[in-house]
């Protein structure tokens, strides 16, 4: 028995790590930046040279603290046009233009080249001190172009630039004296786009990071339960999760407890009334709440029921927290209260399945021999059931029970969201929402682990209840 | 002729009288028509696969139940059909006509007018009716022709069309969601069963030369060719599919060239030692590894990260993801049919194993997948309409049941908002899961005793 639990925690190995790659993989083509959303600044067109500086300063200073300035993998699969050093451009967008510029012309050299032009043209703008109003506006006017440049693969696109910005240069004598950084940059487009390698995009290379990469350093801090920070709040992972995990908690455990003890005893009973008129319809009440959607019934119920413009049964969604400082009664009370409306959203759907699966599995069972014999053997009918029949009919719902936890976190998502519940499911979407990577790493990994614990232990009861299994021996 | 209107509106009918309600099967019944007879006990399923049709005929007629345009018109002395013409338009075969060009379709004086039903699109906002007027409230309308049935939103769109128009795209979602799981769950899931973990041997060299150049492969098909995916995307379906069907094709052209190419490395002694794939494993840690990422929590992380949402990406999420049910299923049939006799047959017979595979294997244990499928599509049109109550991966400007419902969340003394999306979703849900059921049932061999 040990030996095979050991067995199967060595299989969650590879498992979890496919699961963190999935993740990884899902985040880093996220689109959006973090460090600009931790930031919160806009950067306008006006401006100093030395405020720029400052606003970059501070973004790549975050951008370390986040570790985002390092190679994301342990390697890269790409094509010959890009060079192994891309990542080390701190901005995003950039790094998309760039990319698509280098595989539109396929020398990575020149594109290196043109975007360092435009840099160039943008300090010398930004160092430009105007004397008069109208190069002033003309300056105000050629930052904006030259910050589209940084978007803009296009050859329309950028032409289209370059002549607005010539423009402004034909209008404007007084900004002869950064002709040359200007010309510099056409030149450089111009060199781009006449010296095209267009096969280097058909050629793979394998760029080789090591391990200071972002993985790594994630996946490893990982196992000793750093989970890193927020973006949203700048707070550690591991409290935001726990302030929200009790939430959750104390609703999934007791929706399942709920389920499982209601859902069992009507399973077994309409089965062995099977074709009875009350069991019939109560077959059918079970059927229709399997399909009923939660979010549904949980938006009829909070519109209807928790004091908006109809009844005032139930206090009203996100309504304030219970002071910490109330009596132990009134919290107890309060917390009920509160929760019957979102148990209730909870629960109706799986104690429907979960009393489904044991009609089936009951059913499945008392029509074997041996239940006859039980009842030829004299014994009365709730021996029969209860020890005859009950336990082998208990293999469904324990296979069910690997699922618990996914579908609690699942059923978390939505039913939080209506009740504006604090939880893990609400936690989820707000991250997602706001691309919080390392929020939305710990949920998947965390729920995950959850879920392999759930078949194992889904596993070692199969051997308690089935004595015909067993892990020991050979199969 | 009868017959055939019969059978179009009930396959599953009663036609063969002679048989008793409880008789086994007939020796000379074919399986299928076994299975029909099965199916048509239960009165439930027989009833819920007629609401499907009725749905699949709203779904397919919607452009006629409703529309802005009208059906047929006279209009200045010619006559129009301006819903056929506008099919015309959309698949880039004719223009409008110049009298029809950027007009609003209601404020024209027809000489006569044949307008669908409800002569709304979900698209139509209208001015006079905003702030979700109730269906039976004071509405500023024409006549009673231009009544909002189900009244309307917050923009004054009319909720009947919307209804309608998300009939469509909610049974889109379940096909097409289900066609892809079904070809990723069959495929995986009968190599799986098939080959088991020591059926499938390759030697070394196959494995090796075939591994790099399917790398290769999809470097070429898609990495290389990741841009022109991307932008075709935005011009339009189609291009994309075909685009991604030419991706494709380059990755199995040059999987191909790699197995000639892996031909003469065999004669070495090293590399021609044939070795075992152990296909069921890697199929079943494929599996365990999506089980352990709660479904709607992997679909929605997927669709936040798209940049332009579409509720087509959102039924190729929703397929790609839930294969594994199928899977699963077909899995455990060829567990049981590979060891049949016609298979051991076509075996001697040296036919090729994809021949054995797909000719002889995999329709010989579809039934099991069909109840997968009934089910699946209940669950991808709930997915759908959670993601869009959510309002994630699905559009503002696309109006389906779940956003309806969600609508009801911001205006909510609009009850008509939360009830009829509501109680479609839930009915469309229901029958499909009791179709499902009345399979389950029908297949299964244990009640046929």
């Amino acid at each position: 028995m040990l030996k095979y639990i050991f067995k199967r925690i060595l299989i969650f190995i590879p498992t979890l790590i496919a699961v963190s790659l999935l993740t990884f993989v899902i985040s880093t083509n996220a689109p959006g930046d973090p460090v600009e959303s931790m930031l919160n600044k806009n950067q306008g067109g006006e401006g100093q040279a030395s405020q720029k500086l400052a606003t970059e300063k501070a973004y790549n200073d975050l951008r370390h603290q986040l570790g985002l300035d390092l190679p994301i993998f342990y390697f890269s699969f790409t094509n010959a046009t890009l060079t192994d050093t891309l990542y080390k451009i701190s901005k995003g967008n950039h790094r998309n233009t760039l990319e698509r510029l280098a595989y539109q012309y396929g020398n990575w050299k020149d594109v290196a080249a043109y975007y360092k032009a435009i840099r160039n043209f943008e300090m010398e703008l930004y160092y430009y001190i105007p004397r008069d109003e109208k190069t002033k506006a003309a300056i105000a006017k050629a930052k904006d172009y030259t910050a589209q440049l940084y978007d803009k693969y296009s050859d329309s696109d950028i032409t289209f630039v370059f002549s607005n910005l010539d423009y402004i240069f034909t209008s404007t004598p007084a900004l002869k004296d950064i002709n040359g950084p200007y010309n510099a940059l056409k030149r450089n487009y111009d060199d781009l786009i006449h010296k095209q390698n267009i096969l280097n995009r058909y050629i793979p290379v394998i760029h080789w990071y090591g391990f200071n990469n972002q993985y790594h350093n994630w996946i490893t801090k990982f196992l000793v339960f750093d989970f890193g920070m927020s973006y949203q709040d700048k707070r550690p992972v591991k409290s935001v999760l726990m302030d929200a995990l009790p939430n959750t908690l104390w609703l999934s455990v007791f929706s399942i407890i709920l389920a499982y003890a209601l859902a069992i005893p009507i399973g077994v009973r309409s089965a062995i009334h099977k074709g009875k008129m009350r069991e019939r319809v109560t077959t059918s009440v079970l059927f229709m709440l399997y399909s009923l959607p939660n979010f549904w019934i949980g938006t009829m119920l909070v519109i209807y029921l928790c004091c908006g413009d109809y009844l005032c049964w139930f206090p009203a969604p996100g309504s304030d927290p219970i002071p910490d400082d109330a009596p132990f009664s009134y919290k107890f009370t309060e917390t009920i209260y509160r929760s019957i409306l979102p148990l209730f959203c909870w629960t109706y759907a799986s104690l429907a399945f979960i009393s489904r699966q044991m009609r089936g599995g009951m059913l499945g069972v008392i029509g074997q021999d041996y239940i006859r014999t039980a009842r030829a053997k004299g014994l009365d009918e709730k021996t029969v059931v209860w020890k005859h029949a009950f336990r082998n009919s208990l293999l469904p719902i324990i296979t069910l029970f690997a699922n618990v936890f996914p579908y609690a976190i699942s059923g978390s998502i939505i039913i939080e969201y209506i009740f504006q519940i604090p939880g893990m499911g609400k936690l989820t979407i707000e991250a997602i929402y706001a691309r919080n990577y390392p929020v939305i790493f710990t949920t998947m990994m965390f729920t995950a682990t959850l879920t392999m614990i759930g078949a194992l232990v889904a596993d070692i009861l199969y051997a308690a209840v089935d004595p015909r299994i067993s892990f020991s021996g050979k199969k | 002729m009868k017959n055939i209107f019969r059978y179009i509106l009930n396959p599953f009918s009663r036609r063969d009288k002679g048989l008793g309600e409880y008789g086994a099967a007939r020796k000379d019944e074919s399986f299928w028509a076994n299975t029909k007879r099965q199916f048509r006990k239960n009165k439930l399923a027989v009833w819920s696969l007629r609401f499907i049709y009725v749905l699949v005929f709203i779904a397919l007629f919607a452009d006629f139940l409703a529309n802005e345009k009208p059906i047929a018109c006279g209009y200045k002395g010619s006559t129009y059909f301006p819903v056929f013409r506008s099919y015309a338009v959309d698949l880039g075969l004719a223009n409008w006509q110049s009298d029809f060009q950027n007009i609003e379709w209601s404020e024209l004086e027809y000489d006569w007018v044949i307008y669908p039903p409800v002569p709304y699109l979900p698209k139509n906002q209208d001015e006079k009716n905003i702030h979700s007027v109730s269906p039976f409230g004071d509405q500023d309308i024409k006549s009673n022709f231009w009544r909002h049935w189900m009244g309307t939103d917050e923009i004054g769109r009319d909720v009947l069309s919307a209804m309608i128009h998300g009939t469509r795209i909610a049974l889109l979602v379940g096909v097409v969601s289900m066609s892809i799981s079904a070809l990723i769950g069959i495929i995986l899931g009968a190599m799986a069963g098939y080959f088991g973990d020591t059926r499938l041997k390759a030697s070394r060299a196959t494995v090796i030369v075939g591994g790099i150049f399917l790398l290769l492969g999809i470097f070429w098909g898609f990495g290389s060719r990741s841009y022109i995916l991307r932008d075709s995307f935005a011009i339009s379906l189609v291009s994309f599919l075909w685009e991604f069907l030419l991706s494709t094709l380059i990755m199995i052209a040059v999987f191909l060239a790699g197995r000639l190419a892996a031909k003469p490395l065999k004669r070495i002694p090293w590399f021609g030692y044939r070795i075992n794939i152990p296909v069921d494993i890697m199929v079943s840690r494929l599996i365990e590894i999506k089980l352990s990422i709660p479904t709607l929590f992997l679909i929605i992380s997927i669709s936040a990260i798209v940049e332009k949402p579409s509720i087509y990406i959102v039924m190729v999420i929703i397929g790609v993801i839930s294969w594994t049910g199928i899977a699963r299923f077909i899995r455990a049939e060829l567990l049981k049919v590979r060891n049949l006799e016609f298979i051991e047959a076509a075996n001697a017979l040296g036919f090729p194993e994809w021949r054995i595979i797909f000719k002889h294997a995999i329709p010989n244990s579809l039934s099991p997948v069909l109840i997968a499928v009934a089910f699946g599509i209940a669950s991808a049109i709930l997915i759908e309409s959670t993601l869009s109550f959510l309002g994630i991966g699905v559009p503002a400007e696309t109006l389906t049941w779940g956003s309806l419902l969600s609508a009801a969340r911001q205006s909510p003394t609009a009850w008509w908002l939360a009830i009829f999306p509501g109680l479609a979703i839930f009915l469309t849900v229901t029958v499909f899961n009791l179709a499902g059921e009345g399979l389950t049932d029908a297949l299964d061999p244990r009640l046929k005793k």
